[in-house]
């Protein structure tokens, strides 16, 4: 017989933070820096852990360059081949550290990942990932990629319960991607009904992965700096967004103009678009699992970035956390209805 | 590990009065006025404890002038020179017992507010008013408000929860102001995730207040007459509007027309458009915590005014409350999922 969890599972719009007292002064003497050593590669990592997806609209070099300017790190979508990433490499040596080269699991994948990072061996990060984090297949995969790569440190998802996480980092892997379904142009929750609400998920895999020594990524469902604050508060090490980085000079795509105003397409990876474009349409035992959408032509991704950062700075001086470190310690959420007064509409 | 504080918290919307038997015969026989005695400043206070916003839109001189009429309370933005004080004073001296000078936490403004009250001695109120009101320099600065002014009755905020509440009362603040991110133009919990729904902060720090004779400010999120009654009913002594009184003859900035219609300009103090105007923009740290609309212009404040006191009025009749003072202690809410009928909206 079918069971039914009776606790509710919230999503980033069910609460708020509940505001702490502080000995902050101003917003300016927030750290949003973090280091962390990883569990497994031993390596470290300095930075404000927020990445951009490994989606190819928004995980491009361009949007690396621009983000490694602000310590942020992006995740480079798995469709450039070995002489883009070795041309990357040569013009921006600075940027690398701050990037992961992605993959599948599937065939050819392993080999071009092995043939990137033999051709730029200064790669430090290895994101390995599939819509299904929960198969067995995946598990070795990410046991050999750990095997052949004993000191890069691996992102591997997604998944979104406790026991999968810890089976995953036992299974050779630094930072867990956790997220089914939140994403703004993922359709899993609707053409599946399978899925998680991102702010629950999250609070349950960073237990789990914290108490291994290990690291999660929160990935989707993020809409606004405010639902970035959530996400590490709920205890994220990392944060990544697609949605929010979409539409700017930095993202892959052509820039369209309708009717005076200008957009850029936007689309989940295993859309329709993605799929005619990487792997020449939907295969026929499948259903495209993501929507394509134009968003807004937003210029350069500056200035969304530095919205995001003054968002999250002044959520840390409302609870009093000097450093993003203390985030989630200072963390009270609130269950709530509606998140902002609809009056005037929704736009900000 | 991060707490989730499993109660719901409840916003206007959530709720509606539930009406009580009452032997009151006409709305006109319910009496809006309160008299409060402050605990820290000792100081009286006689009115409808309606606030207009100490925002540069609304919380202006001409509105002052029409607010004090009918008892109402302006908090007078904080961007008025001295001199632009005096020529209020000295034009409007009836109008000071129902207004407040308004300052921020900055040296500078504390050196104006200064000046300001020494140059009008008839200004009875002070408004101190921070986005964050939970940093531990912000209480250092009320203390020090009020060792400055002992007789003056002083506002301060914003906080949404009753242990702060508390602290800012003990620290010498007369009237707490409550809510943080339910403005109409605010948009700190987009932009930071903080906050707390208006009915449930306004129950919880109303109930603190009173415990120890202090007194609350609702402050943000009522978009209706009815939103007003509930926040009254909640518990609150004062409530403050920015966005019912926005777009109105007495706010400050033009009417601009727009195929034919008419607009005027509101927006969040933390707002771009307010940080371009006082500060210059905004800094390199920070986001952006407000945003500007066009409002429909809606003439002159004193209908919205009268439709305000009707609403409350009605409100009043319908749970058996004959003076306002007793309506908290007649309200039972309900919880709703839908507040009227959306059949022709």
């Amino acid at each position: 017989m079918p069971r039914i969890e009776n606790d509710i599972k919230l999503d980033f719009k069910d609460v708020l933070l509940r505001p702490k007292r502080s000995t902050l002064k101003s917003r300016s003497e927030v750290d949003l820096t973090r280091s962390f050593s990883f569990r497994n590669s031993k390596g470290s990592y300095h930075g404000i852990p927020i990445i951009a997806a490994n989606m190819d609209t928004v995980g491009t070099f361009e949007m690396a360059t621009a983000l490694c300017q602000f310590s942020l790190f992006t995740a480079i979508h798995k469709h450039y081949a070995v002489d883009e990433w070795k041309e990357f490499a040569a013009q921006h040596p600075e940027c690398v550290q701050n990037v992961a080269v992605s993959t599948g699991t599937g065939e050819g994948d392993f080999e071009k990942l092995s043939a990137i990072i033999a051709a730029v061996p200064q790669i430090q990060y290895i994101c390995v990932d599939v819509a299904n984090g929960y198969s067995e297949h995946f598990v070795h995969f990410v046991k050999d990629v750990r095997q052949k790569f004993p000191s890069h440190t691996i992102m591997a998802g997604n998944v979104v319960t406790g026991e999968m996480v810890e089976e995953l980092i036992l299974a050779g892997a630094d930072i867990i991607k956790v997220g089914i379904g939140p994403g703004s142009v993922c359709t899993t929750r609707k053409k599946t009904g399978v899925g998680y609400p991102q702010l629950s998920a999250v609070i349950e895999c960073a237990d789990a992965a914290h108490g291994l020594g290990g690291h999660i990524i929160s990935d989707g469902g993020c809409t606004c700096p405010g639902d970035v604050s959530k996400a590490f508060g709920a205890g994220a090490d990392f944060v990544m967004l697609g949605g929010m980085l979409a539409g700017h000079s930095e993202s892959g795509g052509e820039t369209i103009e309708k009717n005076g105003k200008k957009y850029k397409l936007f689309y989940g990876m295993s859309s329709d678009t993605a799929m005619k474009k990487h792997a020449g349409g939907v295969a026929e035992y499948r259903a495209s699992e993501g929507k394509t959408v134009e968003v807004p032509f937003k210029g350069p991704v500056e200035v969304t970035v530095r919205d995001v950062l003054g968002g999250v700075r002044s959520t840390c001086t409302y609870v009093g956390a000097a450093k993003l470190k203390e985030l989630s310690r200072r963390t009270t959420f609130i269950r709530v209805t509606q998140q902002l007064n609809t009056v005037f509409g929704n736009d900000s | 590990m991060p707490r989730v504080d499993a109660d719901l918290k409840l916003d206007f919307k959530d709720v509606l009065f539930r009406p009580k038997r009452s032997s009151l015969k006409s709305r006109s026989e319910v009496d809006l006025q309160r008299t409060f005695t402050f605990r820290n400043s000792k100081q009286t206070y006689n009115g409808i404890p309606i606030i207009a916003a100490n925002m540069d839109t609304t919380g202006t001189f001409e509105m002052a002038q029409v607010m004090s009429k009918h008892t109402l309370f302006t908090a007078i933005h904080k961007h008025y020179s001295l001199e632009e004080w005096k020529t209020f004073a000295a034009s409007h001296p009836e109008c000071l017992e129902h207004v407040a000078a308004s300052s921020g936490s900055g040296k500078a403004d504390l050196e104006k507010l200064c000046s300001i009250l020494e140059a009008i001695p008839l200004i009875k109120y002070i408004c101190l008013d921070v986005a964050n009101g939970y940093s531990e320099y912000f209480v250092e600065f009320v203390k020090t408000v009020r060792q400055k002014f002992p007789n003056h009755t002083i506002m301060a905020g914003n906080v949404v929860t009753g242990e702060m509440v508390e602290e800012l009362i003990l620290s010498g603040a007369d009237i707490i102001k409550v809510g943080i991110g339910p403005g109409s133009v605010c948009t700190t919990r987009i932009k930071t995730g903080v906050g707390y729904p208006q009915l449930s902060a306004v129950i919880e720090c109303a109930d603190s207040a009173h415990g120890l004779k202090g007194h609350i400010i609702s402050d943000g999120g009522c978009s209706c007459p009815g939103d007003v009654a509930k926040a009254f009913g909640a518990g609150a002594d004062f409530v403050m509007l920015g966005g019912m009184f926005a777009g109105h003859d007495q706010c400050a900035g033009d009417v601009i027309e727009k195929d034919g219609k008419k607009y005027k300009l509101f927006y969040g103090m933390s707002s771009d458009t307010a940080m371009k105007k006082y500060v210059g923009g905004v800094a390199e740290y920070r986001a952006s915590e407000g945003r500007t609309v066009q409002v429909p212009y809606k003439g002159d404040v004193e209908g919205t005014i009268r439709d305000i006191l009707g609403g409350l009025r009605s409100t009043c009749t319908y749970v058996g409350a004959a003076k306002l003072k007793e309506l908290s202690r007649r309200t039972t809410f309900i919880r709703v999922t839908q507040q009227s009928s959306q059949m022709f909206t």
